[in-house]
This record gives C-alpha cells, sequence and structure tokens, in this order.
C-alpha cells in the first residue's frame, strides 16, 4: 500500500535525531527558549554535552529534584564558570581522544555580564567549543531584572517606569559584534522565525567548532518578562528582523554577511507595538532606539562590505 | 631546557618542587593563573609542557575563577587536573571551590599562602587557606621543599582513591617555602606510576562522557541535596585514616614519611606542648631542642591536615599535657583568638580543661623568630605552673 507522504518543511532535513527533549517541560506556555531547546539538539544531536547554569533552562537540563526532561549529557556549573567549565570538558575530550560538541547554552545575563570575561577568555584561547546565547534581554527566570543586554527604554523590575524613571537609559551591548572581533571561527545570529538559516547556522558552527571558538547569539522572546501574548514569540521574533532590530548575520572566519536580507527594513516601532516592555515608550524615546538600531546596522554593512573581497 | 625523569637530587624552590611533582603525576588537563608567590609554579609548568615532558592540556587561563571551574570540568569528564594559586586568586575561585568539592572532582591544588586583605599585602600568611575552610576540599600544609613535592603526589593518590574522590588543596608558606632553593629529591617518574598504579585498579568514577544521558553539579533542592551532603561528609571522614596510610605506603616507596595526620615531635613525655603548622616548625623545633637541653620538658606537634581536622590524631598527642600553646599565622574574628587555636580549644572535651594560650604570630611576612618561639614556651610554662595567663597573645 503506497503511503502518501506529506512534504515536510527543508527544515527537517538539517535534524539528526528525534526531538530529545520529553514533553511536560517545566518552561512557561509559549515559551520561546523551549522551542529553541529541542531545535538545538535535534541539530547538534547526541554526541553533545551542553553546560548550563542557574536560569531558564536550568530546572529541565539539569532537573530538580527529578531527572533532567532530555537525553543529553548535562553540566551544570555557576554563571561565571560556563565557558570555562566548557573548556575543561573540551581539553580533557580532547586529551583522551573523545568527540564531543561541547556547547554552552545560557542566556543572555551569563553571557553577557557575569559570564563574560569567562567567555571571552574562552574565545581568545580559541578553545573548540560553541557557547549559544539564547537572548531573552534580561534576567527572566529570576523576576525580570535588566542585564546589559535589555535595550534602550525597556522596562524591567530594575529599570521600572514612573515618574522619574523611564525604563532603561543605555544602550543593549551589542554581544555577537563583540565576539566577532576576537578573531574566532564562526559567529553568527538568528532566531526562530527564520528556521532554515539558523538550522544552517548550527550545522556549520558544528563544524567550525572542530577548528576553534563559535558563538551563537539567538535572539529570543520571553513572554512572561517581555508581557507578550503567549502564542506571539515568533512573531515578535519575525518584528525583531523585519526591522533591522536583530538583523541576521553570520562571520565566518572574519568575512561578515548578512543573511537575511531585510529590502525594506519596518520601523523599530513595528516591534516596539507588540513588546509590553516598550509601551510607556514617548516618541523621542522611539526616535532614540530607532537611531541606535539604524547606527549598528550601518556599522555591520560596513564591515560586510569591507571584508567581503579580504583574503 | 631538557629535564631528566630519572630520579635526582637538586637545589630547587618550593615552587618548582611543586611544578615537579605536578609533572611526575602526569595530569592530563592543566590550568592556572600567575600570581606572586605562586608564579614561579605556573611558568615550570608551561616549560615543561613547551620542551615536550609534560604531556598535558594547558591552558593559561585569564583568571583563577576560570582555572578552577577548567579543572573541576576536566576532572568531570574524567581526567586528572592541576592547578595552583595563592591569596586573591583562591579568594577570586571561592564559588568554584564549592563546585569542585561539591562534585567531588579529584582536583588536586597547591595553594602558597598569602595574605589578604590589602594589593600590596604581598607577604606569606594562611589567612587565604583559613577562609576556605569549608568549602569541602581536603587541606594539608607542607613544612619544606621536599615535604611539598611528597604532598603533591601523595596528595593525587588521595583525591583520587575512589573512597574520598574528593580536591586536595596542598598549602605551603608564600616567601618561606614558595621561594626558598633547598635540596630535594626528585624520584624517578616510573616509581611516581608505580606509586599511584593501585588507582587503576580501583572502579572507575563517575564521568561525563558525550552520548550519555548524564548530568553533572545537580545538588536539586530538600533530600537530594541533603543525601549529597551528607556523603561529601562520611568521605572527608574517611580522609584521616587515608592520610595515615597513603603517607605510610609513600614511606614504603620513597622512604619518606611525614606522621600522616600529625607530626609528633618530643611531645611524648612533654609536659606542655606547642601545636604549629608549616615552615614555622623548623624553628620551632630547633627552639624546643633548646630549651629541652636547659631541662624544660616540651614538646612541639605539627598540623599537617587541617581539613577534616585530625580530632583523634591531635586529642591523642596533646591529652595529659599540663598547658597547650597554639601558633596561628592569621586570625579568627569573633573569638578574639587564632582559627587554629580555635579548633584545638575545640578538643576540651577529649583532652581536659588544662590552660590553652593562642598566639598570633608571622601575619604579612613579619619573621617568626626563636626568640617569639621561647617567649611563647615561657607563657606556656608559666601558664601550666598555675599563673595567671593571656589568653590571646600577638607577637611581635
Amino acid at each position: 500500500m503506497a503511503e502518501k507522504k506529506k512534504k515536510m518543511p527543508r527544515v527537517f532535513d538539517y535534524f539528526e535525531e528525534e526531538d530529545l527533549f520529553s514533553g511536560g517541560v517545566a518552561w512557561c506556555a509559549g515559551c520561546a527558549l523551549e522551542l529553541n531547546a529541542r531545535f538545538v539538539g535535534r541539530i547538534m544531536g547526541k554526541n553533545t554535552v551542553l553546560v548550563g547554569t542557574p536560569s531558564c533552562s536550568a530546572p529541565v537540563l539539569n532537573g530538580q529534584n527529578t531527572a533532567a526532561w532530555h537525553k543529553l549529557g548535562h553540566y551544570a556549573c555557576t554563571m561565571t564558570g560556563v565557558a570555562s567549565s566548557a573548556t575543561g570538558l573540551s581539553r580533557y575530550y580532547r586529551k583522551a581522544g573523545i568527540d564531543a560538541n561541547v556547547m554552552c547554552f545560557t542566556g543572555d545575563g551569563c553571557a553577557q555580564d557575569i559570564g563574560f570575561q569567562t567567555m571571552s577568555g574562552a574565545a581568545e584561547r580559541n578553545e573548540k567549543m560553541i557557547y549559544l546565547c539564547y537572548d531573552n534581554e534580561g534576567y527572566m527566570n529570576t523576576g525580570v531584572q535588566r542585564s546589559s543586554g535589555t535595550p534602550f527604554g525597556a522596562a524591567t523590575s530594575t529599570t521600572p517606569v514612573g515618574s522619574a524613571g523611564h525604563g532603561k537609559d543605555t544602550a543593549k551591548k551589542d554581544l555577537p559584534m563583540l565576539m566577532s572581533m576576537h578573531d574566532i571561527p564562526y559567529v553568527a545570529t538568528a532566531t526562530l522565525s527564520h528556521l532554515e538559516d539558523y538550522a544552517k547556522k548550527l550545522q556549520k558552527a558544528k563544524e567550525k567548532s572542530r577548528e576553534g571558538f563559535v558563538y551563537l547569539h539567538v535572539f529570543c522572546p520571553c513572554v512572561d518578562g517581555w508581557r507578550i501574548p503567549t502564542d506571539s514569540s515568533i512573531q515578535v521574533c519575525r518584528a525583531a528582523v523585519r526591522t533591522n532590530y536583530f538583523p541576521l548575520w553570520e562571520s565566518e572566519d572574519g568575512h561578515y554577511r548578512i543573511t537575511h536580507n531585510v529590502s525594506k527594513p519596518k520601523p523599530v516601532e513595528e516591534l516596539t507595538g507588540l513588546v509590553g516592555k516598550f509601551k510607556h515608550m514617548s516618541k523621542e524615546e522611539k526616535e532614540t532606539l530607532q537611531s541606535m538600531v539604524n547606527k549598528r546596522f550601518n556599522i555591520l554593512k560596513a564591515l560586510c562590505e569591507g571584508t567581503q573581497n579580504a583574503a | 631546557m631538557t629535564v631528566q625523569l630519572d630520579k635526582q637530587s637538586k637545589v630547587i624552590t618550593g615552587n618548582a618542587a611543586a611544578a615537579y611533582a605536578a609533572m611526575l603525576c602526569r595530569p592530563d588537563v592543566v590550568a592556572a593563573y600567575p600570581i606572586t608567590p605562586q608564579s614561579e609554579v605556573v611558568e615550570q609548568l608551561a616549560r615543561f609542557h613547551a620542551n615536550g615532558v609534560l604531556d598535558c592540556e594547558y591552558v593559561p587561563v585569564e583568571g583563577e575563577n576560570s582555572a578552577q571551574n577548567v579543572v573541576c570540568g576536566a576532572s568531570m569528564a574524567g581526567g586528572r587536573t592541576f592547578t595552583a594559586t595563592s591569596s586573591y586568586g583562591l579568594v577570586y575561585m571561592y564559588d568554584a571551590l564549592f563546585n569542585t568539592a561539591g562534585y567531588r572532582a579529584p582536583v588536586v591544588m597547591v595553594n602558597v599562602n598569602r595574605e589578604p586583605p590589602g594589593i600590596h599585602a604581598v607577604c606569606s600568611g594562611q589567612q587565604d587557606m583559613i577562609s576556605t575552610r569549608d568549602t569541602g576540599w581536603v587541606q594539608l600544609i607542607a613544612e619544606s621543599c621536599q615535604e611539598i613535592l611528597d604532598t603533591v603526589i601523595q596528595g593525587f593518590r588521595l583525591a583520587e582513591d575512589h573512597d574520598i574522590q574528593l580536591p586536595v588543596m596542598i598549602n605551603y608558606d608564600g616567601y618561606y617555602l614558595s621561594y626558598l632553593a633547598e635540596s630535594v629529591e626528585i624520584p624517578a617518574i616510573e616509581d611516581v606510576d608505580k606509586y599511584l598504579e593501585v588507582l587503576k585498579s580501583q572502579p572507575q568514577r563517575p564521568r561525563l562522557i558525550p552520548g550519555q544521558s548524564i548530568g553533572c553539579g545537580s545538588h536539586g533542592m530538600g533530600m537530594g541535596y541533603v543525601e549529597l551532603r551528607r556523603r561529601h561528609m562520611d568521605a572527608m571522614e574517611r580522609v584521616k585514616a587515608k592520610v595515615d596510610d597513603i603517607d605510610a605506603s609513600f614511606a614504603e616507596s620513597f622512604g619518606r614519611s611525614y606522621g600522616g595526620q600529625v607530626e609528633t615531635y618530643r611531645a611524648e613525655d612533654a609536659d606542655i606542648v606547642l601545636v604549629t603548622s608549616g615552615s614555622v616548625t623548623g624553628t620551632a623545633r630547633t627552639v624546643v631542642d633548646a630549651r629541652r637541653e636547659a631541662g624544660l620538658k616540651v614538646g612541639l606537634v605539627k598540623l599537617r591536615l587541617f581539613r577534616p581536622f585530625p580530632v583523634q590524631q591531635l586529642s591523642e598527642a596533646l591529652k595529659g599535657k599540663k598547658a597547650i600553646g597554639v601558633l596561628d599565622r592569621s586570625i579568627g574574628f569573633g573569638w578574639n583568638c587564632g582559627p587554629i587555636f580555635m579548633e584545638t580549644k575545640a578538643l576540651a572535651s577529649q583532652i581536659g580543661i588544662v590552660p590553652m594560650l593562642s598566639f598570633i604570630d608571622g601575619l604579612a611576612n613579619m619573621d617568626i623568630t626563636k626568640e617569639h618561639i621561647d617567649t611563647m614556651i615561657d607563657a606556656i610554662y608559666d601558664a601550666s605552673q598555675g599563673k595567671d595567663y593571656q589568653e590571646t597573645t600577638w607577637l611581635p
């Protein structure tokens, strides 16, 4: 009996494994982090050891008074010690001739703030590993405090809006750009609205981590902390790409390339309008945010042009 | 520079002795960050590595916190690991010290004792070691360059023992030992291999390997946490007898031993006793000899194991004495005395109530002279004769 095969989206071609996570995980309804974890696991495969830290991902990756909700090897450490612990694992596997994908899997608070030194150190030493930062723009797990990944204007519990306060008053740290300046084999940005782009980058990350340090920066909205509806995460991701708020690009061996060109970028208001944490912003503040987005995108464009034909 | 791997005698510093010992134990991963007065350990290991004598993954990290996490991670993957630090470096890896011990990673580390606080307190003192006593590490203190080398080798034997599986911190005085050059017998690498061979016959410890669904570092909450803490504490208790056994088997292999947990010197028939640790013990021995010649029945007890605290061995050594003095090279807030004194005083239920005197000396490289030791012995003697005494004395 001939079975009619339903045509699968192309992104399925990149999957190496079944879903490595169980159902009923301890993440919020509509959590983009859950989708990321499942997606990353399927492409990275079973030979992956995840290194994580206290965060939204910890209860699932690590388990709390119960087994973890996945089949991968996992190493939990303090937020200060992610890339360094991964270095230890990666170095020993190399010494012992054990093949492994060592992948740090943390939020932006760890990557951009408290774990930054050790990550920068590991990148400078070109340790063979992948660092994936899921960027939910603050400390979402512990009650939505600001991090250096929180964007200008955003309201968090430590940058509240009041008669004198208007949310965060400085720009978001541009971490993927900063990491690309470490002269490492591969840096890329990705998000869930553009899955094939994301899948290709994960695959390349796996390859390039055999040569050295790979940094992936994944835009990852938080339904609770950003005050968005539980069914809107992907829509918010798409808006971030379409507004150039979160451009999709990669830097391979120092060659910068925008992997998804947005021909007519939308005003940043198309993103901020969807997200509760930006709702209070004045016209002027939105203009400031827009000018920050433009400035960053121009730097990226210049880098792409400048390194296109470089040897 | 070529490094001979045969048995040899060499005049080397305490730091070099530590590096030689680590190299002889063939670690898989070495990660360290330089800090005065420990830097020479890292430099020497880097040279061993550059010359191909040390076949390991050498990770020159960007800070001590990373050093500790690297060796903890590598250890949990199954490797033999070594690191070295001092003072603020030890404090900078404080969070990671808890994990290394809590994960039961058998890391071996030398800590070259140096004072905090003050960035220019680049001088000897044991405050760094004392401040990390509750992190769950085994802490040993060495007296001489030879003892440093031997204790590092013993440290690997202890840390990786299947009944123990705990990180071991070997402490020695900055300046007094780190830069002191003296003749050290360096064993042949094959003999060290042979000494550590017994570890290979033990069951393999759990390790984090890719492809296996295994997690590391999940202490959980509630009973899961309590159970792991209890097991950690039980392992720590087993360390005491193991330190004695390992010291004895070391003597069989290399002809040198250090008394295990504590070393007593002319203490058996002594009326009064001074408790010391580290490099000052040599000076104290000389003074004890002189006072013995003058007819005073004074003895010496050297504390070699600080964590776990050698309750039984120390009690036995101190039982029946008429007065006891304890020399500390650090301070303990809250009880107005030295920390080792405070712990020794807690033995009162085992050894009985006798005068106990705390001496705080040798902070920040202040020399503990023979005169100082004499002053201490005089004070202990007077107290033993029923005279009024001051519990805590700062020298100089």
